[in-house]
């Protein structure tokens, strides 16, 4: 099937209807997924959006439960569930195999964490293909095609004035009949496309798993001139990592948790004052073999960096995976300084 | 540009060779035209240090890293870095004695991505550094910067609501990701408030009020500290225009205190970390 | 998928209510709290080793390892050392909090049987060691000889007093050893620190584990003493303790390596740390 591109805003129409619907909005100056209808303007050619989707999933702060005390005595404890069907319209396939990611994290292990489910359950996806890339991206070298998103419940590949349109789960069917009535008959495949920007993973992970890689010099070098912020764990899609907080006011209050980011000092430290990560050393060398290492090692899914390019793009001061994926990868050796 | 990159590496050689400092902190290539801090320790490493139009990071904070230098750190400085490296000094994060400054006049530097001078460099007061030991290149011509508080005057022209709306957006914005903080040379606190969750200073939770607290505690911290090097609103990724804050602030120092300019020298101290007998003091 | 066997429903996350039965002073910084469901039980069923988070309703929470289970509680002897546990030492009796659990993995209670055990703690370490006591007592028969080794700062730092002098000794094929770092009592017991004392008492390792729990100089020097006295580093196990906020492996901050301390750990044999990033 295919839809026109002047049927765009009628789709989302239809769309907005049947659930919160996210679209790649410019407001303010920031590019993000936004409710369609928010005050800004659409940025469908934003290959990709400062701020990733994974708000939607994950917010930055969320409510996990109410509470109300008096005294020594807990009145009432409640669990707050969000169950609003979501729609996310143009994601792109870094951005949708940060979902892939984010799944394994939040939903096996023994656990499922019941407020990402819950909002995974009430999610349909609509991925769209790249036509173009930025100097940042390097999906392709992550293992990803940016024209095609398999786990994506519906696939759009742009051609031209049409969206080529493919279901690809039950979801995707349920959202492709819903569009029918502006859907037309045909077909097309889309134009392969490749990022300019490219590293070579080979080896990389293995590499950094052996112990030896650990105590490298490699670390200092790489960490000296990181600021210690946290831009590139927030605008990253995968960073999943949270704080647990709570609010309160008078005799009632809220729990949430939040997005945390384990580049600052507080995030490991303990209530003694122990800080098993006390330098930027070791906080960078914990995020890259993170993204790098340790995520493949536990969940075999592969690299937790998807070669979106945003904190390439965004570090203040360039500190950048890639230049550091090379570096590992022109190592004779793991634990070898050159 | 490249005759004072030449000189800068001869520079630093120079001084690596002689162990006059341990290790220079100065710009690195970067993948695109992009440059990135580099800290250089061998003298045959010195090509490593570039200098061109795109070298947009302050570097002056990076000496905290290593606040007891068993050889003098060499620093390269533009006019911004000197006065990063005086709100040091003045705020007792950095010895003079500790640093061997690199003077670089600096004619303003470009976007790598748009090519185009930013900002920070357009609002510079002072291109040549204010203090160095020695210099690469000759003095450029101050031009000063007339427009320095015209967003203020035009911010301060709007109502409060319409003020409130304007910031409500911005802070609507705010990742809370504290490039801004990270980044400030008067930033310097061994521990920010902002760390200090298990107190309560501030919520973690980010929505408005919460964003508001921290950019409003964070603005009256280096209130009349701020050097007007401009990171913060260089680094920041949503785009905050931090700048109107700082200056807003400066403006009204400048008008309660006297006219003030924060990292010129080491001497004169800040105006509100001095008390006057004859200080305004309206607002108490 | 199966989430963890709390009563308070399906989200791992969120704790149920309990309160607060008993409160007990171990030490002028220690304090061990009885909880137990609203309706009369204990809110899970941990195995020796495991972790429960505790939440003082708008203070915080904060991982514990569980000290000892009962027919309908929980023990949890917590030491007061931040925000949360000054808060925590300042509830009474009747007090209700948030409890959720059991989390982590267990000491490995079945590999250990047909053995002798010697049990090694200092100061509040003795909390978590106190399970595994606890469980070979309740299962003595399986157990060969066993050793308890405790040292504390001063006498007024002993924890778990009534088991250490009473209960214990008079366990069979058991032998209490406690041992302070300075005698400023005058009590019976000795005097010097626990990696010396080990040494001193000069355990066998033939057909012996060793459950060692404590502040990590004391672990770093016990472990020299018990390799000096021939054990091999899988016949000691130890547990480990990081920053912790979510229990289950999500949040991400307790990581060593790829593993997460709340869910892969706490407990540890030495042999498996010496596979782990040294960073904690």
């Amino acid at each position: 099937m295919k839809l026109a591109k002047n049927k765009l805003q009628q789709a989302f129409d239809l769309m907005a209807k049947e659930a919160n619907l996210l679209v790649p909005m410019k407001i303010e100056g920031v590019t993000k997924f936004a409710p369609w209808g928010a005050e800004g303007e659409l940025a469908m050619d934003a290959v990709n959006t400062l701020l990733p989707p994974k708000d939607a999933l994950f917010p930055q702060t969320e409510k996990m439960y109410k509470y109300k005390t008096r005294l020594t005595q807990v009145e009432s404890l409640e669990e707050i569930k969000e169950t609003d069907k979501q729609i996310i319209f143009g994601i792109r396939s870094c951005d949708m195999h940060s979902i892939d990611c984010m799944d394994e994290v939040f939903l096996t292990r023994g656990y499922v964490d019941s407020f990402y489910s819950r909002k995974k359950e009430n999610l349909t996806t609509v991925a769209i293909g790249c036509t173009k890339v930025l100097p940042t991206c390097f999906c392709d070298s992550m293992g990803l095609n940016p024209v095609a998103a398999p786990t994506a419940d519906v696939q759009l590949n742009d051609l031209g004035d049409y969206y080529a349109v493919k279901a690809q789960t039950e979801k995707g069917e349920a959202l492709v009949n819903l569009l029918k009535p502006l859907l037309e008959e045909g077909d097309g495949e889309a134009a392969a496309l490749e990022c300019t920007l490219k590293v070579n993973m080979d080896g990389v992970q293995k590499k950094l798993m052996n112990v030896k890689m650990f105590e490298s010099d490699i670390w200092q070098e790489t960490a000296q001139k990181c600021i210690g912020c946290g831009t590139c764990t927030y605008v990253c899609p995968t960073c999943y990592c949270f704080d647990i907080e709570g609010k309160e006011c008078g005799n009632e209050g809220y729990k949430f948790r939040c997005w945390d980011s384990c580049m600052f000092s507080e995030y490991t430290r303990m209530a003694g004052g122990h800080n098993p990560r006390p330098s930027k050393k070791e906080r960078v060398r914990n995020r890259f073999l993170h993204k790098l290492a340790y995520f493949e090692d536990r969940y075999g899914k592969g690299s937790l960096c998807v070669g979106c390019g945003r904190c390439v793009a965004d570090c203040p001061v360039d500190l950048d995976i890639t230049m550091f994926i090379d570096k590992v990868g022109a190592l004779k050796e793991a634990g070898s300084n050159d | 540009m490249s005759d004072m990159q030449a000189k800068l590496r001869e520079t630093a050689k120079k001084l690596l060779e002689s162990g006059e400092v341990g290790y220079i902190i100065g710009w690195g290539k970067g993948r695109t035209n992009k440059t990135s801090p580099v800290f250089v320790k061998e003298p045959a490493k010195v090509d490593e240090l570039v200098w061109n139009e795109y070298c947009l990071n302050t570097l002056a904070k990076y000496t905290m890293d290593n606040m007891y230098p068993e050889k003098k750190i060499g620093l390269c400085v533009r006019g911004c870095d000197s006065r990063a490296v005086n709100r040091l000094i003045q705020d007792n994060q950095l010895k003079r004695e500790n640093v061997y400054l690199i003077g670089l006049p600096c004619e303003g530097k470009k976007d790598p991505v748009t090519g185009e001078m930013v900002k920070k460099c357009i609002e510079c007061m002072h291109h040549n550094p204010l203090e160095a030991d020695v210099m690469v290149g000759e003095p450029v011509q101050e031009k000063g910067y007339p427009d320095r508080f015209k967003d203020v005057e035009a911010m301060e022209a709007l109502s409060a609501d319409e003020r409130y709306e304007f910031w409500a957006k911005q802070y609507d914005k705010c990742i809370r990701c504290y490039a801004c903080r990270n980044v400030c040379p008067a930033c310097n606190c061994r521990e920010c408030y902002v760390d200090q969750y298990r107190v309560g200073w501030q919520g973690k939770q980010n929505n408005r009020a919460e964003n508001q607290v921290y950019g409003l505690t964070r603005a009256y911290h280096i209130g009349d500290r701020c050097i007007e090097c401009g990171e913060c609103e260089r680094v920041c990724p949503v785009g905050l225009p931090l700048m109107k804050l700082n200056r807003k602030l400066l403006k009204d120092a400048n008008e309660l205190f006297g006219e003030y300019e924060a990292g010129m020298n080491t001497e004169v101290k800040p105006p509100l970390g001095t008390y006057k007998l004859d200080d305004h003091e309206e607002y108490m | 998928m199966t989430n963890h066997e709390c009563t308070c429903g399906e989200n791992p996350l969120v704790p149920q209510i309990c309160n607060v039965i008993k409160i007990t002073d171990e030490t002028p910084d220690t304090k061990t709290f009885r909880v137990q469901t609203l309706d009369g039980k204990k809110p899970f069923d941990p195995m020796p080793g495991q972790l429960g988070m505790f939440s003082l309703i708008g203070v915080g929470e904060g991982m514990f390892s569980v000290t000892a289970k009962g027919e309908d509680y929980l023990d949890f002897a917590i030491k007061r050392c931040g925000m949360l546990t000054d808060a925590l030492h300042e509830m009474s009796v009747g007090q209700q909090v948030g409890v959720r659990g059991a989390y982590g993995n267990t000491f490995p209670v079945e590999a250990c049987k047909g053995k002798d055990m010697l049990f090694i703690g200092g100061g509040i370490g003795l909390a978590p060691v106190r399970s595994f006591i606890r469980y070979a007592f309740e299962n003595r028969e399986d157990y060969g000889k066993i050793d308890i080794l405790y040292g504390a700062r001063s006498a007024k730092d002993l924890v778990f007093k009534e088991d250490l002098y009473t209960n214990w000794p008079a366990m069979k094929d058991t032998k209490v050893h406690i041992t302070v770092d300075c005698d400023d009592e005058e009590l019976a017991c000795h005097v010097g620190f626990v990696p010396a004392y080990l040494e001193e008492l000069a355990f066998k390792p033939d057909n012996r584990m060793v459950v060692l729990c404590g502040p990590p100089i004391m672990i770093k020097f016990c472990l020299d003493s018990l390799t000096k006295m021939g054990f091999s580093n899988d016949q000691v196990i130890t547990t480990l303790e990081m920053r912790m906020k979510c229990g289950i492996g999500k949040c991400g901050r307790c990581n060593i390596g790829s593993k997460y301390i709340c869910l892969d750990g706490p407990v540890f044999t030495m042999a498996e740390l010496e596979g782990l990033p040294q960073e904690f």
